[in-house]
């Protein structure tokens, strides 16, 4: 009798465990709130663009948004360790390019809604073959006063950028044929740079901040190790002098990040106000998401970025709290499967890989097996709760070189089937996949551990290939580990990954795409590799990418970069799965929000402001 | 004079030891495959000439022992290096060694002050309905773990929006005048000492109690009461100082907690400590800065033992006549 009352109970807790998880696979939960997400999009407003004024001689940034009340905060939050440096030239990670882009502006921006170059800093600029003449605002000032000069720019790009001073990426990828472009001083408000050879993507690289010459010019001269350590998190903050929206007021480690307003900020509202109407900024410094979730929901947090299941639940928040969620479309990341294509062997003549699968990642028909076999619908549906795009492209979906032309399609397992017949793979009695020379089809696939996103993916992929009669190791491994396999010893079979590509300037993807790229990693060669191996469509590929540099009208590039995604769509060594959506959400406070894909939801931080309250 | 001579004894005994434990952290973080560089590594936007640099400026292209011997040389010199991120790390661990400390001694100062009466009070009452009640709260406090406990109070923070979610201070700390700076971090500390407390008293309660019913149980004491000397005396003069031997064993692996011991509840509470750094440099392999904290730990830990010996020289003559 009491056996059968124990029984009783544990069925019972199970079933109460059952239905807990019921509501997080249940349709129509996830279904509605992402439906009530996407309406949303069609509220935002159109996103008035600021335009050039002069007034009293001094040429202003006009936001042309609707006025606001001055003062008031917007605390905002970021996860890990907090900035590494608040140097713009130094910063290698995310979270210091975000802190130290917020101090200074670059000469141009982007527009949020078209992608194109804008001007910031520039009062105008004008593109002449290789020449960029660009004409600074006369007038406009630092936050300590001083004016904002050629003197300035030419200092920056000359003795920091181009001398190789920080964080050298940004000079590195404009080298064209080993020539850097040049920077001349013309006169007090004008500058001309003139490339080598055309290159389209130096015109993105004008976004690159400019630097204080009266403050950085000390700095410069102590070398580039002190360099290094220069506006590093320990500097006093009333050291630093800037242009942007913002100067720092308070750095506390691990805590948070303050910023004040730019009383010299050189956008005003039209009432000639300068902006910006927040009088601080914060930033608060989060260990984790369970973390930055729990601050939102206790008011200590104006904006956060949801993800998963917290999208449904803050979905269902949203109708009696006081914050408004918002999908800005899919990110900029990409979610992928890719083979080691690797055909080469290791100092001690050894194959990476071993060459009976050597000889299944090289078929097309095999890679393209596999990407028939895949569930993407499903993966989006299940991992990302119905929150993200299935992806079949190479640019991400926001950008604005997307190739449209390359239609999604479903899973579809007779085409699969079909393909690996024609290269000769058969199935056994018991619905093993074996290749033509009777080789049992089998290989590894690699995550990194610790990302439950992909560690999820890696189940459903290693569920569907095992589907097709394929024997799936799925194995995440340690992140380091992981990327010591892609990028030095080149042991691996099969991974999931994920990259973040610029969703204006696709010759960023050339570390990935051409065959001598750091991140060449379906086919990654040392460092140094000369001879000439490529296969046909990387060959087309590195042709395409350089062309895609050299050319510089937006709809000649728009072509090249048509075909290169057309050959990842056609050749796969990356099989695309889906972008994440981000969601957002802000509290109804905050005026003048104009979400947009590229830009994000507060793009224009200096036009936000809060509703006085009646 | 003697027990000058024995901390001097001990601390040459602490030499190799301390090299040892180096020599072992040093390269057992080394051997991990955790690569510094690797979040670099799988950035599409840093060019390969980044990467030769940095490898070359945290000294990764050299061999592992020197490396090892490069960071002793400057160990000895008394300079900690540089983290990864080139700062000082004598600075960052400056910048965390007070908050730590803060909330540490607040706790450790808590649980002793009401650990030990309790342990007594208890012991006395053996067996007692009010004994039975505090070994029930004791069990769960000792039974709960702090991770579990801090994010329920976390929840509870939240829900009720009586306290703040974690943090050290507000981020109008700096508009706030000095009263109003102390009570903004009275408030957070509040639940992460909550924590801590309940965490430690259980044990520190327990362990008082155990020790006193020992002593009361033995020979002298029953000797003690047959000889007929009040309660008071028995117990305050003659079972207490005996009891509290082992204690002060304790308070010396307390000290070497000081600065590690709330490593957990710190990051549960994203509280500005030092576990939270170390924790970090370990995910990124930033050896100088982990190096550091071991180093400092294996040297609070010597140095704990070694307080608790000398308190117990002072506190118990047997030890005194007989092993120094």
């Amino acid at each position: 009798m009491k056996k059968a009352g124990y029984v009783v109970l544990i069925i019972f807790i199970l079933a109460l465990l059952c239905k807990a998880y019921i509501r997080i696979d249940n349709p129509d939960i996830v279904n509605t709130a992402h439906k009530q997400i996407q309406q949303n999009e069609s509220q935002f407003g159109e996103y008035p663009a600021q335009i050039n004024v002069t007034e009293n001689g001094t040429d202003f940034l006009q936001s042309q948004a609707p006025i606001g009340n001055f003062g008031g905060a917007l605390i905002e939050s970021t996860i890990g360790e907090g900035p590494k440096t608040f140097n713009p030239f130094n910063s290698k990670d995310n979270t210091s390019s975000i802190m130290s882009d917020i101090m200074y502006d670059g000469l141009l921006g982007t527009h949020p809604v078209t992608g194109q170059p804008i001007p910031k800093l520039a009062k105008d600029f004008s593109i002449n073959g290789n020449d960029y003449i660009i004409h600074l605002r006369k007038g406009i000032k630092w936050s300590d006063g001083k004016p904002i000069t050629a003197d300035d720019v030419v200092f920056t790009w000359q003795n920091i950028i181009f001398d190789g001073f920080g964080n050298t990426s940004t000079r590195d990828s404009m080298y064209i044929d080993g020539e850097l472009p040049t920077v001349k001083k013309i006169d007090d408000y004008t500058v001309k740079f003139t490339t080598p050879k055309p290159f389209a993507p130096f015109i993105r690289n004008l976004g690159t901040p400019i630097a204080p010459k009266h403050v950085f010019e000390p700095a410069v001269k102590k070398g580039k190790e002190y360099f290094d350590g220069f506006f590093s998190t320990n500097t006093p903050p009333e050291k630093f002098v800037t242009s942007g929206a913002f100067r720092l007021k308070e750095y506390v480690p691990a805590q948070r990040v303050v910023y004040e307003r730019n009383p010299n900020y050189y956008v005003i509202n039209k009432e000639s106000k300068k902006l910006p109407y927040l009088d601080k900024l914060v930033y608060l410094i989060v260990g984790d998401v369970n973390n930055q979730v729990l601050k939102f929901e206790g008011g200590e947090l104006d904006d956060i970025s949801l993800q998963g299941a917290n999208v449904s639940r803050f979905k269902e928040m949203e109708k009696h709290s006081d914050f408004t969620v918002y999908n800005l479309g899919p990110s900029t990341g990409t979610m992928f499967v890719t083979m080691n294509l690797n055909n080469r062997k290791d100092d001690k003549g050894n194959f990476y890989v071993n060459p009976i699968k050597q000889r299944w990642f090289a078929d097309k028909n095999f890679r393209k097996a596999i990407d028939y076999s895949i569930d993407r619908k499903n993966i989006v549906f299940n991992i990302a709760n119905g929150l993200g795009s299935p992806l079949f492209t190479a640019e991400s979906l926001n950008s604005i070189y997307l190739n449209t032309d390359l239609k999604p399609y479903d899973r579809d397992v007779n085409k699969a089937e079909q393909l690996l017949k024609e290269s000769g793979f058969y199935k056994d009695k018991k619905g093993k996949l074996f290749d033509k020379y009777g080789n049992p089809v089998e290989f590894d696939l690699y995550t990194n551990a610790g990302n439950t996103e992909r560690e999820a993916i890696g189940v459903m992929v290693k569920q569907d290939l095992e589907d097709m009669g394929m024997k799936v190791n799925f194995k995440p491994i340690e992140f380091n580990t992981l990327v010591n396999k892609l990028v030095n010893t080149y042991d691996w079979d099969m991974v999931i990954m994920g990259l973040t590509g610029s969703p204006i300037e696709p010759n960023g993807g050339k570390n990935v795409w051409m065959s001598q790229g750091t991140l060449h990693m379906f086919n990654q060669r040392p460092a140094g590799y000369t001879k000439d191996d490529r296969f046909e469509w990387e060959k087309e590929m590195d042709k395409l990418y350089d062309a895609g540099a050299l050319a510089t009208d937006f709809e000649t590039r728009k072509k090249y970069y048509d075909k290169y995604q057309e050959i990842a769509y056609e050749e796969k060594p990356f099989i695309y799965i889906y972008s994440p959506l981000i969601i957002e959400a802000l509290r109804n406070k905050f005026k003048n929000v104009y979400p947009t894909m590229l830009g994000g939801l507060i793009h224009n931080i200096e036009e936000i402001y809060i509703e006085s309250k009646k | 004079m003697q027990i000058l001579k024995y901390i001097l004894k001990r601390i040459l005994q602490a030499i190799p030891l301390l090299i040892i434990v180096s020599m072992i952290s040093f390269f057992i973080i080394r051997l991990s495959p955790v690569d510094p560089l690797a979040e670099l590594r799988l950035n599409p936007s840093v060019s390969q000439e980044t990467l030769a640099k940095e490898t070359q400026r945290l000294g990764l292209d050299k061999p592992i022992i020197v490396q090892y011997a490069k960071w002793a040389k400057s160990f000895i010199k008394g300079d900690l290096g540089v983290t990864s991120n080139g700062e000082q790390v004598s600075t960052k661990l400056k910048e965390r060694i007070p908050n730590t400390l803060l909330l540490t001694i607040i706790v450790i100062f808590l649980t002793w002050i009401v650990g030990i009466p309790l342990g007594i009070v208890a012991a006395l009452h053996w067996k007692s309905p009010l004994d039975r009640f505090m070994t029930v709260l004791t069990s769960i406090g000792m039974a709960i773990p702090s991770f579990f406990f801090a994010v329920l109070l976390l929840i509870f923070a939240v829900k009720t929006g009586w306290f703040p979610v974690g943090g050290l201070t507000s981020s109008d700390f700096l508009e706030k005048s000095l009263g109003g700076q102390i009570l903004d971090i009275t408030h957070h500390l509040i639940l992460p000492v909550t924590v801590l407390f309940t965490l430690s008293l259980a044990g520190l309660q327990r362990q008082m109690r155990a020790n006193l019913l020992d002593v009361l149980d033995s020979d002298y004491i029953k000797f003690a009461r047959a000889k007929g000397l009040s309660e008071f005396d028995v117990i305050y003069k003659h079972a207490l100082r005996n009891a509290i031997n082992p204690m002060i064993t304790l308070l010396g692996f307390e000290f070497a907690g000081l600065l590690s011991g709330a490593a957990l509840t710190e990051y549960v509470f994203q509280y500005p400590g030092l576990g939270r750094l170390i924790l970090e440099a370990v995910m990124r392999s930033d050896i100088n800065l982990v190096m550091a904290s071991l180093m400092m730990g294996a040297i609070m830990l010597i140095l704990g033992n070694l307080i608790a010996d000398i308190l117990l020289i002072i506190t118990d003559p047997r030890i005194r006549r007989g092993n120094v």
